[in-house]
């Protein structure tokens, strides 16, 4: 589904370059949970943000089931966001004064989709996350938890296939961040592919895949079985 | 449709986010927008064509026949009674009439206030030349001396109380004259045919009576005259048809531009004749003038709106940069939300439909602002230039010049702060 070859990425600025990615290759299927770890600065947020297409790439190609975006136009990128990809944030990127109801709606909006359909996706995402009681709230009236759940929703609104989640419980208590990774987990039970950046261990082995991120590179890559495989 | 609408209710709320620097922008551009276009009302007045469809036909003829020696001279603004008549005989015009204002006294008994009234004299071609309407009765039948009368549609309400007063007879400066005519509503701006120092800024006249019968009662022009010699003029029924006073503005129709070259040369042989009579000693100097070109022939055109006009053109440019620098810190400061619009799929060019309700609203609220503003600086120009006044009005053709200079400004100002928020690092901005 996502083949990354030969990919780097480097930051210039006057002064000096910096390699933030050095040829990485990478496959990811259909279906897999990829956890996405590493230090501080080694490169895991700018490999998601390439995969999101939120950046672009300096070098080697990146197939996105099997076309490369390499060259796509804004517009193209844009729809391949709107349609295949959900983004979750650190920081939930909710809009202060739009409702519940009118975030989740964004990514459908762009979409061209009708009401009758927006609503539907809306109400079953909502459904989904345990809001529906709150779908008029602003997002100031709910606890960081319940935000960053109201991001999910609005990012698995559109059916995406790819989820990909950044730090996405990287703000939140332990019991909030227990609960967002049992939603992410059901969500990729439903067959969405979901690679997550995270710095927590514990989350990381909950992935079914585990890719380290040192300097850019990718030095190792742990398959684990699914967490309710091995509690059982 | 419904995804404008919502672009709509999107705007309105960025709005709602910081009024206060949204309604500064609105009203520097208003300010801007609003103070051109009450400045833009007298230019357009000003310079519009009250003839549109027979303005390339309209021509004031003058020439130099003047009985004393004068080289480098102008050709005088009027022309002498004898003049007149050598010109008028040329056939070739398809109407042709002679002209002054004068002034008198109205009433309709003797017993009644006399009412000071301002008269056009001139002959009956002047009536088809200048589409002037006729609301009752008609011009009178030819160019003989009669003590008949066109009155304004007003005059005849001022003086009768009502309009259809054909056949009516009116004393003007005490002399009977019989109504014959009643004017529709009718006002020529600017009255070009009166081109003659500011006189085409006036209203016209309110009653027209024949030129041999403002010559027979001794009405003097009460605007531009020239006498060549000690001649009595005031005696203007015996001594002005023959003697060298010069007060009448002449207009010819031609309606082909051969007409107009064959004009020409007759007024070059008219010379030439009366040069080789010995009546015009000066150098040939004759001129047709199109009506569109009278006012600046005679440097009459008014500098002030015209310097006005360029100096609000340039406050609406500042207006304009000042409201753009003001729009381009709302939209920057919204670049995280432009950001997180095209993360979440949104395309540039559905940011730019965003864009244009942001456009529309702002030409809404702008035009609002801009016609109050231009009210009020109609009114203090009326009050500065009162000369002006006549040209205040609007008409459609000015309110959609506004709402589209409206809808132009609001575009600029719009147009590089949201092109600047939506380009740009996706991934920077929406950490920032």
């Amino acid at each position: 589904m996502i083949t990354l070859t030969n990919l780097s990425k480097i930051f210039r600025t006057e002064l000096i370059e910096t390699h933030a990615l050095r040829n990485v290759n990478l496959q990811v299927n259909e279906g897999e949970f990829v956890a996405l770890t590493g230090p501080s600065g080694s490169g895991k947020s700018t490999l998601l943000n390439i995969l999101g297409t939120l950046e672009g790439f300096d070098e080697g190609d990146y197939l996105l089931d099997g076309k490369s975006v390499n060259g796509l136009p804004d517009s193209e990128l844009s729809k391949l966001r709107n349609q295949k990809i959900g983004f979750i944030f650190q920081s939930f990127n909710l809009i202060k004064d739009f409702s519940i109801y009118d975030n989740i709606e964004l990514p459908l909006r762009y979409r061209g989709l009708k009401a009758k359909e927006r609503k539907d996706r809306i109400e079953s995402a909502l459904e989904l996350v345990g809001l529906q009681a709150r779908r008029n709230y602003l997002p100031s009236q709910l606890s960081g938890g319940q935000q960053q759940r109201v991001a999910i929703a609005r990012a698995i609104a559109g059916q995406p296939r790819i989820l990909l989640a950044d730090e996405p419980t990287g703000n939140l208590d332990s019991l909030m961040a227990r609960q967002v990774m049992e939603l992410l987990e059901q969500i990729n039970k439903q067959g969405c592919t979901i690679l997550m950046v995270t710095h927590d261990p514990d989350q990381a082995r909950r992935a079914s895949r585990n890719i380290q991120i040192v300097d850019g590179q990718l030095h190792d890559s742990t398959l684990y079985e699914p967490l309710a495989s091995q509690s059982a | 449709m419904e995804q404008f609408i919502y672009y709509l209710k999107v705007s309105l709320k960025s709005i709602k986010r910081a009024p206060l620097p949204y309604a500064l922008t609105i009203l520097i551009l208003s300010v801007g927008l609003g103070v051109f276009f009450a400045n833009a009302t007298f230019y357009y007045r000003l310079n519009s064509d009250p003839l549109p469809d027979k303005s390339d036909k309209l021509f004031f003829p003058m020439t130099l026949i003047t009985p004393y020696e004068c080289n480098n001279c102008l050709p005088p603004r009027v022309l002498s009674y004898s003049n007149v008549q050598k010109l008028s005989n040329s056939g070739i015009p398809s109407a042709q009439a002679a002209m002054y204002s004068s002034a008198g006294y109205a009433r309709l008994t003797l017993e009644n206030l006399p009412t000071p009234v301002s008269l056009r004299v001139t002959q009956r071609d002047f009536f088809e030349m200048f589409e002037v309407p006729i609301l009752h009765g008609t011009v009178w039948s030819d160019g003989s001396a009669e003590n008949q009368v066109l009155v304004t549609k007003a005059t005849a309400l001022s003086l009768f109380g009502r309009t259809d007063v054909v056949g009516e007879s009116i004393l003007l400066d005490d002399i009977t004259f019989s109504v014959i005519g009643v004017l529709n509503d009718w006002q020529m701006l600017p009255r070009l045919y009166d081109a003659n120092g500011r006189n085409h800024l006036s209203e016209g006249a309110d009653i027209y009576l024949p030129l041999e019968t403002g010559y027979d009662l001794n009405y003097l022009s009460n605007t531009n005259s020239v006498s060549y010699d000690d001649t009595d003029y005031r005696q203007l029924a015996t001594e002005g048809r023959a003697g060298a006073l010069h007060q009448l503005q002449f207009w010819v129709q031609l309606d082909t531009p051969a007409d107009q070259q064959r004009y020409q040369q007759f007024m070059l042989r008219l010379a030439e004749d009366e040069k080789s009579a010995g009546r015009h000693p000066a150098p040939i100097n004759n001129q047709l003038v199109p009506i569109t070109e009278i006012v600046d022939y005679f440097g009459d055109a008014s500098g002030d709106i015209e310097a006005f006009a360029l100096v609000t053109l340039l406050f609406l440019v500042v207006c304009l940069l000042n409201a753009i620098h003001l729009a381009l810190n709302r939209y920057l400061s919204n670049q995280y939300e432009f950001s997180l619009r095209r993360a979440l799929g949104a395309s540039r060019s559905q940011l730019q439909l965003q864009m244009l309700a942001d456009v529309l609203l702002m030409t809404i609220f702008s035009l609002a602002g801009a016609l109050l503003i231009a009210y009020a600086g109609v009114v203090l120009m009326n009050a500065l230039l009162p000369q002006n006044s006549l040209f205040s009005s609007w008409d459609i053709a000015l309110i959609i010049a506004l709402v589209m200079a409206a809808l132009i400004c609001s575009y600029i100002v719009t147009l590089y702060p949201s092109l600047r928020a939506s380009f740009g690092s996706l991934n920077q901005q929406l950490k920032e």
